[in-house]
């Protein structure tokens, strides 16, 4: 069993009023998000906006997105894969052992009382972020997240949605999964696409060293990365596409200035809901973009002879 | 400049029935005659031509297709694979194939123009960015407008005049080509977890519209406005038992207009619940006999792996509890939903094995070949690329029979596939496959191979073995360029997009503003899929 | 000339990426915005037009782009497994182009979802 039950955020502003954010936060992090897509915003079918809706935040620790909510869960960190499990053993009304609840660092009360809410919500959505997704359990935390939310599907509507950070990283996750069906960590070194997380994932390949080169495009992974994939990208040529001189360059063999995207940089982002938003640049760059620079090197890569034995062969077409 | 030497012709729109013809072009079209000594002649003695392949309804870009990508690498693992080569890009083909392996596949079937059948208006610029990474063919869509909250609240209000306006600006603000209804008011209903089951039935949160309304409504607006594609419809509860009065009660309410009805298959079904389904087909297409306002296409299934795709959030979510398999749905804001679920159709399992008969039934119970084309609602009921397969089940009544015997008893008593004899011939496969989809679309430069048509053409080798025959082409021309020579991609050209710019009342832009930055999320401005997007796209102005 | 005010901008600082900032420049900067919030401010207040880094660099050295890219194509081609990284502030046209390079040199290509 498994989904992604999901949604624009239009759907959202015009219809929640059970909004659920786990492991995230967002006063912070996505500071609009709540005016423009979810808590504050007036919509179609919650005319009276904040009034219309109940904030639940579940989270490890208090952060300034609290003050927000109407019901805080401090779940206990480590613990959320537990939470999310029984949720769905309360959604299914199986017994749960409460000495193990209360491990969680919550009360089967609590959380009965949550299960209760979801249930009787009309239009039910859960964001959930980095709090989940990068902390013990990972894509167990998520693939969990997900299930529940496809669950509650018998009972009443329901979606789920990854608060996903960085400008346009979803964007990436479009562009890769439409041009080689994978959503990242693509290895097209035997010329066509392979996909497996955990080995061809950037981590990885560069700790492990598999890499004898690296193209940085918009992300400075000498300043975020552990010491052993930094230590190889020193090593290694490694060419850095970026709008600043940033800690990569510093240990790259060329760098090379570009436009910043959206300001000077023309083209397409896509917002976490992956809705696809035109960039209209207001600054005329002295550097070229990004866009430009990888065709001018891809174009000087596609005259020299090509690189692999089955490039000149024959491909049946069906 | 090119000709076509000595092969046997078939172009059914202009009563050409194998004869044997040279085909000339020049400058990427179809002329009369070339001469001199810079014509390439292919020579085709021997071999069948016709003109490239057009699919009215298929599923090849955008954000649900790309959603099903995300949710199935197993079977992108498990699929054929495009290696890189200095001519093609790599990709995986299988189920849903990448952009450019759909692209080659197309084309390496003999195809040339395809219908995206399924664009919210939302995510329009998405589904264009695709098309323009998927090589070779050239491509139409049409726009999601059945569940469209703008235009149900007009509707409501009985504001039709203002609908047609908001209408014709939608679809130039999607880029778009034709109108697409899928389940109408079914989705928006769905946004509230319910459905739209009676045509007769105000839709869950209106008091007048009906998905009745909505359908003739919708019919009478594309067919004022002359878009060149009818209104394409898919059903109220596609792929429910008993669904065949629902289908049936579609078509009166289109009594009068033009209409394409989608996936025809799906919405052909009797019985009271899934251990008494039974085939309908013949009610449908003695019902569509009688009614040449409509066109259809099959929405075949083959047994295999597949993944269902719809803009029916509904239909989805059963399918997701009867399967428990993965479940994927996608809401739209104000516009559509789509779900997602991985499905094998078998031919041991006795629905399945109706669900197959049926499509094959309806293409051979509809006796004009112009208004039934062959589709497999890709990829929910199979893939594209395996098209040949039903070709093969429609040219030879004996290969048929033989599959039917390996199907369950059961199911045997429920359709009317053993008892129908009729074969295809090779006019008649041009005809669903090329010919009438063109002229359903409305693409006068299509499907055909006489003087002014595009210099798309499919050139065969015959043979006894049908699926054999049309599966590998030996030449492939788009716009008069070998594409695909001995069966191999030779040369990519890019395909171009139509789109169609009805008028409207620009004064409409002051109707939507206000109300789109109460309900959307984007300003009004974004919205639109800019025209310098589309490069070199045939814009098609209607006054 | 590019304009010297935009409406409906895109920030793409974070994943709202919203959509309708108001902008004013001055030249090389962007010195007013509307609607954003101060991460997004921030943003386009700190990307300037002006010429504050060398156009390229190689091996720390000031170059031009063209011996810029002749050397990253050089270095990729003759890469056994180049690695294509980041993609998350670029333009969806870049990371199209970047899949294709990354296809042409033979390489794996992933992004920030990986981490
Ligand atoms: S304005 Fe603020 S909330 Fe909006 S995209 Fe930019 S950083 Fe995010
Ligand atoms: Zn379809």
């Amino acid at each position: 069993m498994g989904g992604k039950v999901t949604c624009t955020l239009g759907e959202v502003k015009n219809r929640a009023d059970l909004i659920i954010y786990w492991g995230g936060n967002p006063a912070d992090c996505h500071p609009l998000h709540f005016s423009r897509y979810t808590l504050n915003a007036k919509g179609k079918h919650v005319p009276q906006g904040r009034k219309g809706r109940t904030m639940v935040l579940v989270d490890v620790r208090e952060t300034p997105s609290v003050r927000f909510s109407d019901i805080f869960l401090q779940v206990r960190p480590g613990k959320d894969f537990e939470v999310v499990t029984t949720l769905r053993a309360l959604l299914k009304n199986r017994p749960v052992d409460e000495a193990r609840v209360a491990e969680t660092g919550l009360t089967l009360e609590q959380l009965q009382n949550l299960v209760d809410r979801m249930k009787n919500a009309r239009f039910g959505v859960l964001f959930f972020g980095m709090g989940l997704t990068m902390t013990r359990g990972k894509h167990m935390n998520s693939a969990a997240v997900l299930t529940l939310v496809a669950e509650l599907n018998a009972f009443t509507k329901f979606v789920s949605m990854p608060m996903r950070g960085h400008g346009n990283v979803t964007g990436a996750d479009v562009v890769m999964r439409w041009t080689t069906g994978f959503p990242f960590g693509v290895n097209l070194s035997r010329g066509y696409p392979r996909f497996n997380p955990g080995e061809f994932s950037t981590i990885d390949v560069l700790v492990r060293g598999d890499n004898d080169a690296a193209l940085i495009l918009g992300a400075d992974p000498g300043a975020t990365m552990p010491q052993p994939a930094i230590d190889h990208l020193a090593r290694i040529p490694t060419i850095v596409l970026d709008p600043k001189l940033t800690h990569t360059s510093r240990l790259a063999r060329v760098h090379i200035t570009t436009a910043t995207t959206g300001i000077s940089a023309p083209g397409t982002a896509y917002r976490m809901d992956e809705i696809p938003l035109p960039l209209k640049p207001i600054l005329k760059s002295p550097y070229p973009t990004d866009e430009e620079v990888i065709r001018r090197i891809y174009e000087k890569v596609k005259v020299k002879p090509a690189w692999s034995p089955a490039a000149y062969a024959k491909v049946p077409c069906a | 400049m090119l000709r076509i030497s000595g092969g046997r012709v078939y172009d059914p729109a202009n009563g050409i029935q194998g004869e044997v013809k040279d085909i000339c072009i020049a400058d990427g079209r179809i002329v009369n005659d070339v001469q001199g000594a810079a014509v390439r002649t292919i020579p085709a003695s021997g071999m069948v031509v016709f003109p490239g392949g057009v699919d009215v309804h298929t599923h090849v870009a955008g954000a649900a297709l790309n959603f099903a990508r995300g949710m199935t690498p197993e079977n992108h693992r498990a699929a054929a694979k495009f290696i890189h080569s200095p001519l093609l890009r790599a990709g995986t083909g299988g189920i849903t194939p990448t952009t450019f392996a759909t692209g080659y596949l197309y084309a390496g079937m003999g195809y040339t123009t395809v219908n995206e059948a399924a664009v919210p208006i939302l995510s329009a610029r998405h589904t264009h960015e695709e098309l323009r990474d998927t090589p070779i063919v050239d491509k139409s869509s049409c726009v999601l407008m059945a569940n469209n909250e703008i235009l149900l609240d007009l509707f409501e209000e009985g504001e039709t005049e203002r609908a047609r306006d908001v209408l014709a600006w939608l679809i130039w603000a999607a880029k778009g080509y034709g109108v697409k209804a899928v389940n109408p008011g079914g989705v928006a209903a769905w946004k509230w977890g319910k459905d739209a089951k009676v045509l007769s039935d105000p839709v869950h949160g209106y008091g007048k519209v009906t998905p009745a309304i909505i359908i003739a409504q919708l019919a009478a607006i594309v067919d004022h406005l002359r878009l060149p594609h009818p209104l394409h419809i898919h059903c109220n509860n596609l792929g429910v038992p008993g669904n065949v009065s629902t289908t049936l009660e579609t078509m009166r309410v289109l009594e009068g207009h033009r209409a394409h009805m989608a996936h025809l298959q799906f919405h052909a079904y009797g019985g009271d619940d899934w251990t008494t389904l039974r085939s309908e087909a013949a009610a449908v297409a003695e019902y569509f006999n009688a009614h040449p306002n409509l066109t259809a296409d099959a929405g075949a299934i083959l047994f295999g792996n597949s993944v269902t795709i719809t803009a029916d959030g509904p239909w989805q979510h059963l399918l997701y509890q009867l399967t428990g398999r993965k479940w994927g749905n996608l809401d739209v804001e104000n516009e559509t939903g789509c779900g997602i679920v991985p499905y094998v159709y078998k031919g041991s399992n006795v629905v399945n094995a109706v669900q197959w008969a049926v499509g094959l039934e309806l293409l051979l119970l509809i006796d004009d070949p112009w208004r039934i084309f062959l589709t497999t609602d890709h990829p929910n009921g199979a893939c594209f690329w395996r098209y040949p397969e039903v070709i093969h089940l429609l040219m030879d009544a004996s290969f048929r029979r033989e599959c039917l015997r390996k199907l369950p008893s059961r199911a045997l008593k429920r359709i009317v596939l053993p008892d129908v004899d009729r074969e295809y011939t090779l006019s008649e496969i041009a005809t669903i496959t090329s010919a009438g989809p063109a002229r359903a679309l409305g693409m006068p430069r299509k499907g055909h191979l006489g003087p002014g048509a595009d210099a798309d053409v499919t050139i065969y080798n015959e043979s006894p073995d049908r699926g054999l025959m049309f599966r590998h082409p030996r030449y492939v021309l788009k716009g008069g360029e070998v594409v695909v020579e001995e069966g191999d991609i030779r040369k990519v050209v890019d395909g171009r997009e139509l789109i169609v710019r009805p008028a409207y009342d620009e004064n409409i832009e002051e109707y939507l503003r206000p109300l789109f930055e109460q309900y959307y999320t984007v300003a009004f401005e974004n919205y639109p899929v800019e025209q310098e997007r589309l490069e070199g796209a045939d814009i098609r102005e209607l006054g | 000339m590019p304009p010297t005010t935009l409406e409906n901008a895109t920030c793409t600082f974070c994943g709202c990426v919203c959509d309708n900032i108001g902008l004013e420049a001055d030249g090389d900067r962007i010195v007013k915005t509307k609607r954003a919030c101060g991460l997004g401010e921030a943003w386009f207040k700190n990307h300037t037009a002006e010429r504050l880094y060398p156009d390229a660099l190689i091996d720390g050295k000031p170059a031009s782009v063209d011996e810029a890219v002749e050397a990253a194509a050089d270095y990729l081609y003759q890469a056994n497994m180049p690695l294509v990284y980041g993609l998350s502030n670029i333009t969806c046209e870049a990371q199209r182009k970047a899949v294709a390079l990354a296809e042409l040199v033979g390489g794996v290509v992933d992004s920030h979802t990986s981490l």
